[in-house]
Protein backbone atom coordinates (compact mmCIF):
# COMPACT_ATOMS: atom_id res chain seq x y z
CA UNK A 1 0.00 0.00 0.00
CA UNK A 2 3.11 2.68 0.99
CA UNK A 3 4.16 1.80 -2.75
CA UNK A 4 0.97 2.06 -4.48
CA UNK A 5 1.22 5.58 -2.58
CA UNK A 6 4.42 6.72 -3.69
CA UNK A 7 3.59 5.21 -7.30
CA UNK A 8 0.52 7.46 -6.97
CA UNK A 9 2.13 10.22 -6.58
CA UNK A 10 5.31 10.61 -8.49
CA UNK A 11 2.55 9.78 -11.68
CA UNK A 12 0.90 12.39 -10.45
CA UNK A 13 3.81 14.82 -10.33
CA UNK A 14 5.13 14.15 -13.80
CA UNK A 15 1.33 14.21 -15.48
CA UNK A 16 1.06 17.74 -13.35
CA UNK A 17 3.09 20.31 -12.65
CA UNK A 18 1.55 21.70 -9.65
CA UNK A 19 1.97 18.78 -7.65
CA UNK A 20 4.44 18.92 -4.56
CA UNK A 21 5.04 16.56 -1.74
CA UNK A 22 5.82 18.12 1.32
CA UNK A 23 7.38 16.09 4.49
CA UNK A 24 8.17 16.85 7.97
CA UNK A 25 11.67 14.65 7.79
CA UNK A 26 10.03 11.81 7.58
CA UNK A 27 9.52 9.05 5.03
CA UNK A 28 12.90 7.13 5.07
CA UNK A 29 13.37 5.77 1.19
CA UNK A 30 9.64 5.87 0.92
CA UNK A 31 10.15 8.85 -1.38
CA UNK A 32 13.21 7.86 -3.42
CA UNK A 33 11.36 7.20 -6.41
CA UNK A 34 10.08 10.64 -6.25
CA UNK A 35 13.00 12.30 -5.77
CA UNK A 36 14.75 10.34 -8.58
CA UNK A 37 11.95 11.32 -10.76
CA UNK A 38 10.70 14.47 -10.08
CA UNK A 39 13.17 15.76 -7.69
CA UNK A 40 12.15 19.84 -7.93
CA UNK A 41 8.40 18.32 -6.71
CA UNK A 42 9.96 17.20 -3.38
CA UNK A 43 10.34 19.85 -0.22
CA UNK A 44 11.81 18.37 3.12
CA UNK A 45 10.28 21.01 5.56
CA UNK A 46 12.27 20.04 8.46
CA UNK A 47 11.15 18.83 11.47
CA UNK A 48 8.63 21.97 12.05
CA UNK A 49 4.85 20.52 10.92
CA UNK A 50 2.71 23.79 12.13
CA UNK A 51 5.11 25.59 9.45
CA UNK A 52 4.73 22.40 7.02
CA UNK A 53 0.95 22.66 6.84
CA UNK A 54 0.66 26.52 6.81
CA UNK A 55 2.92 26.56 3.94
CA UNK A 56 1.00 24.05 2.42
CA UNK A 57 -2.18 26.11 2.85
CA UNK A 58 -0.51 29.40 1.04
CA UNK A 59 0.79 27.30 -1.90
CA UNK A 60 -2.82 25.29 -2.28
CA UNK A 61 -3.82 28.75 -2.27
CA UNK A 62 -1.23 30.17 -5.14
CA UNK A 63 -2.92 27.33 -7.17
CA UNK A 64 -0.42 24.75 -6.57
CA UNK A 65 -1.69 21.00 -5.74
CA UNK A 66 0.24 20.06 -1.99
CA UNK A 67 0.44 16.49 -0.84
CA UNK A 68 1.93 16.69 3.42
CA UNK A 69 3.16 13.80 4.56
CA UNK A 70 3.43 12.96 8.14
CA UNK A 71 2.57 10.08 10.81
CA UNK A 72 -0.52 10.39 11.72
CA UNK A 73 0.46 10.98 15.51
CA UNK A 74 1.79 14.62 14.32
CA UNK A 75 -0.79 15.25 10.80
CA UNK A 76 -3.26 15.67 11.82
CA UNK A 77 -2.79 15.30 15.48
CA UNK A 78 0.01 17.83 16.03
CA UNK A 79 -1.17 20.50 13.54
CA UNK A 80 -5.22 20.00 14.10
CA UNK A 81 -5.39 23.41 14.48
CA UNK A 82 -3.70 25.09 11.46
CA UNK A 83 -5.84 21.86 9.32
CA UNK A 84 -8.59 23.81 10.66
CA UNK A 85 -7.72 27.37 10.11
CA UNK A 86 -5.14 27.64 7.40
CA UNK A 87 -6.38 24.81 5.01
CA UNK A 88 -10.23 23.63 6.09
CA UNK A 89 -11.50 27.23 7.12
CA UNK A 90 -10.90 27.95 3.34
CA UNK A 91 -11.29 24.81 1.71
CA UNK A 92 -7.96 24.31 0.15
CA UNK A 93 -6.91 21.49 -2.16
CA UNK A 94 -4.33 19.90 0.18
CA UNK A 95 -3.73 16.26 0.45
CA UNK A 96 -2.74 15.41 3.95
CA UNK A 97 -1.24 12.19 4.50
CA UNK A 98 -1.02 10.48 8.25
CA UNK A 99 1.19 7.31 8.14
CA UNK A 100 1.25 4.75 10.38
CA UNK A 101 -2.35 5.30 12.17
CA UNK A 102 -2.70 3.08 14.82
CA UNK A 103 -0.28 1.49 16.66
CA UNK A 104 2.00 0.30 13.94
CA UNK A 105 4.78 2.27 15.92
CA UNK A 106 4.04 -0.80 18.51
CA UNK A 107 7.48 -0.45 19.56
CA UNK A 108 8.21 2.95 19.59
CA UNK A 109 5.28 3.97 21.77
CA UNK A 110 2.26 6.53 22.24
CA UNK A 111 4.53 9.09 20.88
CA UNK A 112 4.51 7.41 17.31
CA UNK A 113 0.90 5.74 17.65
CA UNK A 114 -2.30 7.57 16.91
CA UNK A 115 -6.27 6.30 17.47
CA UNK A 116 -7.55 9.98 18.00
CA UNK A 117 -7.09 11.22 13.83
CA UNK A 118 -10.22 10.66 12.45
CA UNK A 119 -12.28 11.78 15.49
CA UNK A 120 -10.44 14.88 16.07
CA UNK A 121 -10.57 15.48 12.54
CA UNK A 122 -14.36 14.49 12.14
CA UNK A 123 -15.50 17.56 13.54
CA UNK A 124 -13.70 20.29 11.57
CA UNK A 125 -15.93 21.46 8.50
CA UNK A 126 -14.94 20.83 4.78
CA UNK A 127 -12.25 18.00 5.01
CA UNK A 128 -12.84 14.81 3.92
CA UNK A 129 -11.48 11.46 5.40
CA UNK A 130 -10.21 8.20 3.90
CA UNK A 131 -8.95 4.80 5.02
CA UNK A 132 -7.96 2.51 2.39
CA UNK A 133 -7.24 -1.11 3.53
CA UNK A 134 -5.23 -2.00 0.86
CA UNK A 135 -3.30 -1.16 -2.76
CA UNK A 136 -6.25 -0.88 -4.88
CA UNK A 137 -8.33 1.04 -2.29
CA UNK A 138 -4.95 3.31 -1.88
CA UNK A 139 -4.70 4.12 -5.68
CA UNK A 140 -8.80 5.07 -5.81
CA UNK A 141 -8.18 7.27 -2.80
CA UNK A 142 -5.32 9.11 -3.82
CA UNK A 143 -6.49 9.99 -7.37
CA UNK A 144 -9.79 10.80 -6.05
CA UNK A 145 -7.74 12.70 -3.49
CA UNK A 146 -5.39 14.56 -6.05
CA UNK A 147 -8.17 15.74 -8.39
CA UNK A 148 -11.15 16.97 -5.12
CA UNK A 149 -11.12 20.76 -4.99
CA UNK A 150 -10.85 20.46 -1.02
CA UNK A 151 -8.95 19.01 1.43
CA UNK A 152 -8.44 15.19 2.32
CA UNK A 153 -6.92 13.37 4.78
CA UNK A 154 -5.69 9.94 3.63
CA UNK A 155 -5.55 7.29 6.77
CA UNK A 156 -2.21 5.02 6.10
CA UNK A 157 -2.50 2.24 8.80
CA UNK A 158 -1.29 -0.91 8.71
CA UNK A 159 0.45 -1.53 5.35
CA UNK A 160 1.13 -4.97 5.03
CA UNK A 161 -1.52 -7.08 5.68
CA UNK A 162 -2.26 -8.53 2.27
CA UNK A 163 -4.14 -7.11 -0.39
CA UNK A 164 -8.28 -7.16 0.29
CA UNK A 165 -9.51 -6.57 -3.36
CA UNK A 166 -9.08 -9.75 -5.66
CA UNK A 167 -10.64 -7.97 -8.64
CA UNK A 168 -9.77 -4.96 -10.00
CA UNK A 169 -12.00 -1.95 -8.09
CA UNK A 170 -13.24 0.73 -10.12
CA UNK A 171 -15.98 3.95 -9.03
CA UNK A 172 -14.97 6.19 -5.97
CA UNK A 173 -13.91 5.72 -2.23
CA UNK A 174 -16.81 4.93 0.07
CA UNK A 175 -17.99 1.51 1.46
CA UNK A 176 -17.25 -1.47 -1.00
CA UNK A 177 -19.14 -4.96 -0.52
CA UNK A 178 -16.60 -7.84 -0.10
CA UNK A 179 -18.90 -10.49 1.41
CA UNK A 180 -23.04 -10.11 0.48
CA UNK A 181 -23.56 -13.00 4.00
CA UNK A 182 -26.61 -14.60 4.15
CA UNK A 183 -30.05 -12.89 4.10
CA UNK A 184 -30.29 -11.35 7.86
CA UNK A 185 -26.90 -12.03 9.29
CA UNK A 186 -24.89 -9.31 10.79
CA UNK A 187 -23.21 -7.23 9.01
CA UNK A 188 -19.41 -5.90 9.24
CA UNK A 189 -18.24 -2.90 8.44
CA UNK A 190 -14.49 -2.46 8.48
CA UNK A 191 -11.88 -0.19 7.49
CA UNK A 192 -8.00 -0.20 7.04
CA UNK A 193 -5.73 -2.85 8.64
CA UNK A 194 -9.14 -4.62 10.14
CA UNK A 195 -11.12 -5.43 6.84
CA UNK A 196 -8.13 -8.23 7.04
CA UNK A 197 -9.45 -9.67 10.32
CA UNK A 198 -12.74 -9.14 9.10
CA UNK A 199 -12.19 -11.84 6.63
CA UNK A 200 -10.54 -13.81 8.52
CA UNK A 201 -13.12 -13.91 11.31
CA UNK A 202 -15.79 -14.77 8.46
CA UNK A 203 -13.84 -17.38 6.91
CA UNK A 204 -13.68 -18.81 10.42
CA UNK A 205 -16.80 -19.16 12.88
CA UNK A 206 -18.87 -16.21 11.19
CA UNK A 207 -19.92 -17.64 7.86
CA UNK A 208 -23.23 -16.29 7.30
CA UNK A 209 -21.83 -12.21 7.88
CA UNK A 210 -21.99 -10.27 5.46
CA UNK A 211 -18.95 -7.65 4.87
CA UNK A 212 -18.25 -4.21 3.48
CA UNK A 213 -14.66 -2.66 3.38
CA UNK A 214 -15.12 1.09 4.34
CA UNK A 215 -12.30 3.51 2.53
CA UNK A 216 -14.40 6.53 2.75
CA UNK A 217 -15.44 7.72 6.60
CA UNK A 218 -16.47 11.56 6.03
CA UNK A 219 -18.47 12.81 4.53
CA UNK A 220 -19.72 9.15 4.86
CA UNK A 221 -22.10 7.35 2.19
CA UNK A 222 -25.02 7.79 4.50
CA UNK A 223 -27.81 6.28 1.85
CA UNK A 224 -25.83 3.09 0.82
CA UNK A 225 -24.70 2.26 4.43
CA UNK A 226 -28.66 2.26 5.25
CA UNK A 227 -29.41 0.20 2.43
CA UNK A 228 -26.65 -2.62 3.20
CA UNK A 229 -28.06 -2.76 7.00
CA UNK A 230 -31.16 -2.97 6.17
CA UNK A 231 -31.98 -6.32 6.94
CA UNK A 232 -30.04 -7.34 9.62
CA UNK A 233 -30.29 -6.32 13.25
CA UNK A 234 -26.66 -6.34 14.47
CA UNK A 235 -23.75 -3.98 12.63
CA UNK A 236 -20.32 -4.77 13.90
CA UNK A 237 -17.99 -2.37 13.24
CA UNK A 238 -13.70 -2.83 13.03
CA UNK A 239 -10.83 -0.45 13.45
CA UNK A 240 -7.39 -0.02 14.41
CA UNK A 241 -8.69 3.23 16.10
CA UNK A 242 -10.53 4.44 19.22
CA UNK A 243 -13.92 3.30 19.34
CA UNK A 244 -15.12 6.91 19.67
CA UNK A 245 -15.75 9.16 16.93
CA UNK A 246 -14.22 6.83 13.82
CA UNK A 247 -16.12 4.56 11.95
CA UNK A 248 -18.12 3.20 14.65
CA UNK A 249 -19.44 6.47 15.30
CA UNK A 250 -20.39 7.19 12.39
CA UNK A 251 -22.26 4.30 11.37
CA UNK A 252 -24.05 4.36 15.14
CA UNK A 253 -24.93 8.49 14.54
CA UNK A 254 -25.97 7.34 10.61
CA UNK A 255 -28.05 3.91 11.95
CA UNK A 256 -29.89 5.39 15.10
CA UNK A 257 -31.31 8.34 12.92
CA UNK A 258 -32.52 6.40 9.81
CA UNK A 259 -32.07 2.73 10.84
CA UNK A 260 -32.22 1.83 14.37
CA UNK A 261 -30.28 -1.00 15.14
CA UNK A 262 -27.54 -2.64 17.19
CA UNK A 263 -23.95 -1.53 16.70
CA UNK A 264 -21.02 -3.15 18.28
CA UNK A 265 -18.16 -1.14 17.84
CA UNK A 266 -14.83 -2.91 18.01
CA UNK A 267 -11.63 -0.59 18.17
CA UNK A 268 -9.18 1.10 20.84
CA UNK A 269 -10.89 1.15 24.12
CA UNK A 270 -10.22 4.53 26.24
CA UNK A 271 -6.89 3.78 26.76
CA UNK A 272 -3.40 4.33 25.56
CA UNK A 273 -0.81 1.06 24.72
CA UNK A 274 0.88 -0.54 28.00
CA UNK A 275 3.87 -2.69 26.55
CA UNK A 276 6.03 -2.71 23.99
CA UNK A 277 5.97 -5.47 21.18
CA UNK A 278 5.08 -6.34 17.76
CA UNK A 279 1.73 -4.63 15.79
CA UNK A 280 0.35 -8.35 16.62
CA UNK A 281 1.37 -8.41 19.98
CA UNK A 282 -0.11 -4.72 21.07
CA UNK A 283 -3.53 -5.74 18.74
CA UNK A 284 -3.85 -8.51 21.25
CA UNK A 285 -3.18 -6.13 24.18
CA UNK A 286 -6.13 -3.94 22.56
CA UNK A 287 -8.42 -7.53 22.35
CA UNK A 288 -8.14 -6.75 18.16
CA UNK A 289 -6.56 -9.67 17.46
CA UNK A 290 -8.65 -12.71 16.04
CA UNK A 291 -9.11 -14.51 19.83
CA UNK A 292 -9.67 -11.21 21.25
CA UNK A 293 -12.36 -10.21 18.27
CA UNK A 294 -14.47 -13.13 18.35
CA UNK A 295 -14.75 -13.26 21.81
CA UNK A 296 -16.50 -9.50 21.98
CA UNK A 297 -18.69 -10.77 19.55
CA UNK A 298 -19.91 -13.96 20.90
CA UNK A 299 -20.24 -12.24 24.22
CA UNK A 300 -22.11 -9.37 22.56
CA UNK A 301 -24.49 -11.89 21.24
CA UNK A 302 -25.01 -13.57 24.19
CA UNK A 303 -26.26 -11.24 26.11
CA UNK A 304 -28.18 -9.09 23.04
CA UNK B 1 -3.77 61.44 0.21
CA UNK B 2 -4.87 58.33 0.04
CA UNK B 3 -4.34 56.35 3.35
CA UNK B 4 -4.21 59.09 5.17
CA UNK B 5 -3.52 57.53 8.98
CA UNK B 6 -5.54 59.94 10.61
CA UNK B 7 -8.58 59.19 8.39
CA UNK B 8 -7.51 55.16 9.22
CA UNK B 9 -7.46 56.03 12.94
CA UNK B 10 -10.72 57.79 12.74
CA UNK B 11 -12.61 54.70 10.91
CA UNK B 12 -11.04 52.09 12.96
CA UNK B 13 -12.55 54.52 16.48
CA UNK B 14 -15.77 54.87 14.28
CA UNK B 15 -15.85 50.34 14.14
CA UNK B 16 -14.63 49.78 17.58
CA UNK B 17 -17.47 52.55 18.83
CA UNK B 18 -19.93 51.08 17.03
CA UNK B 19 -19.38 47.79 17.36
CA UNK B 20 -18.32 48.36 21.54
CA UNK B 21 -15.04 46.51 20.27
CA UNK B 22 -11.88 45.91 21.62
CA UNK B 23 -8.01 45.97 19.84
CA UNK B 24 -7.94 49.69 19.05
CA UNK B 25 -4.19 49.83 20.56
CA UNK B 26 -3.30 46.41 18.63
CA UNK B 27 -4.73 48.00 15.01
CA UNK B 28 -3.39 51.52 16.12
CA UNK B 29 0.48 50.30 16.15
CA UNK B 30 0.61 48.75 12.62
CA UNK B 31 -1.68 52.17 10.43
CA UNK B 32 1.55 53.99 9.20
CA UNK B 33 3.00 50.40 8.26
CA UNK B 34 -0.14 49.60 6.26
CA UNK B 35 -0.71 52.94 4.38
CA UNK B 36 2.41 53.11 3.42
CA UNK B 37 2.51 49.37 2.03
CA UNK B 38 -0.68 49.73 0.30
CA UNK B 39 -0.10 53.58 -1.10
CA UNK B 40 3.66 53.34 -2.16
CA UNK B 41 4.78 49.48 -2.05
CA UNK B 42 2.60 47.05 -3.38
CA UNK B 43 2.29 46.53 -6.40
CA UNK B 44 -2.03 45.70 -7.06
CA UNK B 45 -1.70 45.14 -10.23
CA UNK B 46 -4.90 46.44 -11.88
CA UNK B 47 -5.92 47.27 -8.59
CA UNK B 48 -8.69 44.42 -8.29
CA UNK B 49 -8.78 41.76 -5.19
CA UNK B 50 -8.94 39.07 -7.45
CA UNK B 51 -5.92 40.49 -9.19
CA UNK B 52 -4.14 36.97 -9.48
CA UNK B 53 -0.47 38.88 -10.12
CA UNK B 54 -0.76 41.37 -7.22
CA UNK B 55 1.32 41.49 -4.22
CA UNK B 56 -0.11 40.58 -1.12
CA UNK B 57 0.09 41.91 2.51
CA UNK B 58 -0.59 39.09 5.27
CA UNK B 59 -2.02 39.89 8.57
CA UNK B 60 -0.52 37.45 10.90
CA UNK B 61 -1.82 39.50 13.84
CA UNK B 62 -5.32 39.14 13.03
CA UNK B 63 -6.31 41.47 15.92
CA UNK B 64 -5.17 44.23 14.04
CA UNK B 65 -7.24 43.95 11.52
CA UNK B 66 -9.64 47.11 12.08
CA UNK B 67 -6.25 48.60 10.23
CA UNK B 68 -6.45 46.54 7.11
CA UNK B 69 -10.41 46.84 6.93
CA UNK B 70 -10.13 50.96 7.00
CA UNK B 71 -7.34 50.04 3.94
CA UNK B 72 -9.06 47.52 2.24
CA UNK B 73 -12.16 50.24 2.23
CA UNK B 74 -9.92 52.39 0.32
CA UNK B 75 -8.96 50.14 -1.84
CA UNK B 76 -12.78 50.16 -2.64
CA UNK B 77 -12.58 46.39 -1.63
CA UNK B 78 -14.87 46.69 0.83
CA UNK B 79 -17.92 48.98 0.89
CA UNK B 80 -18.64 52.15 3.58
CA UNK B 81 -21.76 49.75 4.19
CA UNK B 82 -19.66 46.83 5.47
CA UNK B 83 -17.54 49.10 7.59
CA UNK B 84 -20.53 50.47 9.37
CA UNK B 85 -22.19 47.41 9.97
CA UNK B 86 -19.54 46.28 11.92
CA UNK B 87 -20.48 43.68 14.26
CA UNK B 88 -23.88 43.97 13.90
CA UNK B 89 -26.08 40.86 13.78
CA UNK B 90 -25.06 39.05 10.42
CA UNK B 91 -22.37 41.47 9.40
CA UNK B 92 -19.13 39.97 7.27
CA UNK B 93 -16.94 41.40 9.43
CA UNK B 94 -15.58 40.00 12.60
CA UNK B 95 -12.97 40.92 15.06
CA UNK B 96 -9.71 38.81 13.69
CA UNK B 97 -8.63 38.69 10.57
CA UNK B 98 -10.93 35.60 8.58
CA UNK B 99 -9.55 34.48 5.04
CA UNK B 100 -13.71 34.82 3.24
CA UNK B 101 -12.88 38.89 3.93
CA UNK B 102 -11.53 40.13 0.44
CA UNK B 103 -7.51 41.09 0.85
CA UNK B 104 -7.50 39.44 4.02
CA UNK B 105 -5.70 36.19 2.81
CA UNK B 106 -5.92 34.75 5.69
CA UNK B 107 -7.30 33.73 9.09
CA UNK B 108 -5.11 34.35 11.62
CA UNK B 109 -6.95 34.94 15.40
CA UNK B 110 -4.44 32.80 16.34
CA UNK B 111 -1.56 34.07 16.48
CA UNK B 112 1.32 31.38 14.33
CA UNK B 113 -0.46 31.28 11.75
CA UNK B 114 -0.46 33.72 8.74
CA UNK B 115 3.41 33.96 8.79
CA UNK B 116 3.67 30.08 7.61
CA UNK B 117 0.53 30.96 4.97
CA UNK B 118 2.77 33.70 3.20
CA UNK B 119 5.59 31.63 3.46
CA UNK B 120 3.85 29.02 1.45
CA UNK B 121 2.63 32.07 -0.84
CA UNK B 122 6.14 33.25 -1.40
CA UNK B 123 7.29 29.75 -2.39
CA UNK B 124 4.64 28.88 -4.68
CA UNK B 125 5.28 32.31 -6.33
CA UNK B 126 8.67 31.24 -6.56
CA UNK B 127 8.14 27.85 -8.30
CA UNK B 128 5.94 29.37 -10.84
CA UNK B 129 8.14 31.86 -11.60
CA UNK B 130 6.16 34.53 -10.56
CA UNK B 131 7.84 37.91 -9.60
CA UNK B 132 4.75 39.05 -6.59
CA UNK B 133 6.26 39.73 -3.50
CA UNK B 134 4.46 38.57 -0.34
CA UNK B 135 4.26 40.77 2.72
CA UNK B 136 3.70 39.66 6.23
CA UNK B 137 2.45 41.92 9.51
CA UNK B 138 3.39 39.81 12.22
CA UNK B 139 3.42 41.57 16.38
CA UNK B 140 6.05 41.25 18.56
CA UNK B 141 4.19 39.60 20.98
CA UNK B 142 3.13 37.14 18.37
CA UNK B 143 6.46 35.87 18.12
CA UNK B 144 5.91 34.20 21.34
CA UNK B 145 4.42 31.29 19.47
CA UNK B 146 6.99 28.23 18.08
CA UNK B 147 5.59 28.28 14.68
CA UNK B 148 6.67 31.40 14.08
CA UNK B 149 10.25 30.75 14.09
CA UNK B 150 9.62 27.46 12.04
CA UNK B 151 8.30 29.51 9.37
CA UNK B 152 11.47 31.95 9.82
CA UNK B 153 13.55 29.13 9.57
CA UNK B 154 11.54 27.80 6.67
CA UNK B 155 12.05 31.33 4.32
CA UNK B 156 15.32 31.31 4.99
CA UNK B 157 16.71 27.74 4.12
CA UNK B 158 14.35 28.22 0.60
CA UNK B 159 15.65 31.93 -0.04
CA UNK B 160 12.47 32.99 -0.07
CA UNK B 161 14.26 36.95 -1.25
CA UNK B 162 10.37 37.59 -2.46
CA UNK B 163 9.29 37.29 1.14
CA UNK B 164 9.42 40.54 3.15
CA UNK B 165 8.72 40.47 7.30
CA UNK B 166 7.28 43.22 9.33
CA UNK B 167 7.80 43.27 12.57
CA UNK B 168 5.48 45.15 14.74
CA UNK B 169 7.46 46.16 17.52
CA UNK B 170 5.06 48.12 20.43
CA UNK B 171 6.58 46.32 22.94
CA UNK B 172 3.30 45.27 24.70
CA UNK B 173 1.47 41.87 24.39
CA UNK B 174 -1.98 41.61 25.98
CA UNK B 175 -1.03 41.53 29.49
CA UNK B 176 1.83 43.50 29.49
CA UNK B 177 5.35 44.72 27.73
CA UNK B 178 6.80 42.17 26.54
CA UNK B 179 9.55 42.12 28.55
CA UNK B 180 7.92 41.80 31.43
CA UNK B 181 5.54 38.87 30.09
CA UNK B 182 8.06 37.32 27.24
CA UNK B 183 11.20 38.85 26.75
CA UNK B 184 12.03 39.24 22.80
CA UNK B 185 15.34 40.42 23.33
CA UNK B 186 16.99 42.26 19.72
CA UNK B 187 14.46 41.28 17.33
CA UNK B 188 16.53 42.18 14.67
CA UNK B 189 19.41 40.62 15.67
CA UNK B 190 17.41 37.42 15.54
CA UNK B 191 16.12 37.70 12.56
CA UNK B 192 19.57 38.28 11.12
CA UNK B 193 21.22 35.31 12.73
CA UNK B 194 18.28 33.44 10.97
CA UNK B 195 19.46 34.49 7.85
CA UNK B 196 17.26 37.53 6.85
CA UNK B 197 18.22 40.91 5.39
CA UNK B 198 16.67 42.72 8.13
CA UNK B 199 16.33 46.73 8.81
CA UNK B 200 14.94 48.95 11.28
CA UNK B 201 12.09 51.88 11.11
CA UNK B 202 10.31 54.05 12.85
CA UNK B 203 6.76 52.41 12.63
CA UNK B 204 5.02 55.71 12.78
CA UNK B 205 7.43 58.04 10.36
CA UNK B 206 6.09 57.25 6.64
CA UNK B 207 9.35 58.74 4.62
CA UNK B 208 11.38 56.25 7.37
CA UNK B 209 8.92 53.53 6.44
CA UNK B 210 8.92 53.82 2.52
CA UNK B 211 12.43 54.41 2.35
CA UNK B 212 13.58 51.09 4.38
CA UNK B 213 11.00 49.32 2.27
CA UNK B 214 12.53 50.68 -0.93
CA UNK B 215 15.80 49.60 1.17
CA UNK B 216 14.34 45.87 1.49
CA UNK B 217 13.95 45.34 -2.03
CA UNK B 218 17.08 46.85 -3.38
CA UNK B 219 18.95 44.25 -1.58
CA UNK B 220 19.92 41.00 -4.01
CA UNK B 221 21.59 38.82 -1.41
CA UNK B 222 18.58 36.08 -2.48
CA UNK B 223 17.66 36.47 1.76
CA UNK B 224 14.15 36.78 3.17
CA UNK B 225 13.74 40.26 4.32
CA UNK B 226 12.67 42.11 7.21
CA UNK B 227 12.11 45.24 8.61
CA UNK B 228 11.38 45.49 12.65
CA UNK B 229 8.79 48.58 12.92
CA UNK B 230 9.78 50.44 16.16
CA UNK B 231 6.17 51.05 16.98
CA UNK B 232 4.10 52.27 20.01
CA UNK B 233 0.35 50.38 20.94
CA UNK B 234 -2.18 52.91 20.81
CA UNK B 235 0.14 55.83 18.70
CA UNK B 236 -1.92 58.33 17.38
CA UNK B 237 -4.57 59.35 20.55
CA UNK B 238 -2.69 60.62 23.18
CA UNK B 239 -5.03 58.92 25.99
CA UNK B 240 -4.02 55.37 24.30
CA UNK B 241 0.00 55.93 23.55
CA UNK B 242 1.16 53.08 25.40
CA UNK B 243 -1.34 52.57 27.49
CA UNK B 244 -2.06 49.07 27.43
CA UNK B 245 -5.93 48.84 28.64
CA UNK B 246 -6.86 49.84 25.20
CA UNK B 247 -5.43 46.17 24.36
CA UNK B 248 -8.91 45.57 25.87
CA UNK B 249 -11.14 48.73 26.56
CA UNK B 250 -14.27 50.00 24.99
CA UNK B 251 -14.51 53.08 23.51
CA UNK B 252 -17.55 54.91 25.66
CA UNK B 253 -19.65 57.98 23.87
CA UNK B 254 -16.85 60.25 25.35
CA UNK B 255 -13.89 58.48 24.74
CA UNK B 256 -14.72 58.50 21.40
CA UNK B 257 -15.44 61.97 20.54
CA UNK B 258 -12.32 62.66 22.66
CA UNK B 259 -10.06 60.54 20.24
CA UNK B 260 -11.96 61.37 16.71
CA UNK B 261 -11.62 65.02 17.62
CA UNK B 262 -7.50 65.07 18.70
CA UNK B 263 -7.33 63.29 15.31
CA UNK B 264 -9.00 66.11 13.72
CA UNK B 265 -7.02 69.17 15.62
CA UNK B 266 -3.68 66.56 14.87
CA UNK B 267 -5.00 67.33 10.77
CA UNK B 268 -5.49 70.82 11.26
CA UNK B 269 -2.07 71.92 13.10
Amino acid sequence: MRDTFSETLVAATLSNPDVYLLTGDHGYALFDELRKKSPDRYLNAGIAEQNMVGVAAGMAKAGLIPVVYGLAAFVPIRVLEQIKLDICHENLRVILIGDGAGVVYSKLGVSHQSFEDMSALRGVPNIRIMSPCDKQEMKLCMEDALNYKGPTYIRMGKCDVGNIHTKKLTGVPGMHQLVEGKPGAPIILATGSMVKAAQDLIAGEFKDYGLYSVSMIKPFNEAALVKAVAGTPLVITMEEHSVYGGLGGAVAEITSTFSPKKVLRLGIEDKFSDKCGTWDYLMHEHGLDLKGLKAKIQKFGNNA
Amino acid sequence: MKFNPAKIRTTILDMAHSGQTVHVACAFSIVEIAAVLYRSVLDLGDGTVGCQKRDKLILSKGHGVMALYACLEELGWLDKKTIIDYFQDGSELKGLSECNVPGLEVSSGSLGHGLSVAVGLALAAKKKGSDRKIYCIVGDGEMNEGAIWEGILFAAHFKLDNFILVVDENKYQAMGTTKEVMDMGNIKSKLDAFGFFTLEANGHNEADLLDKFQKLLKNTEGKPKALVADTVKGYGVSFMHANNAWHYSRLTDETHKAAVNELKQGQKS
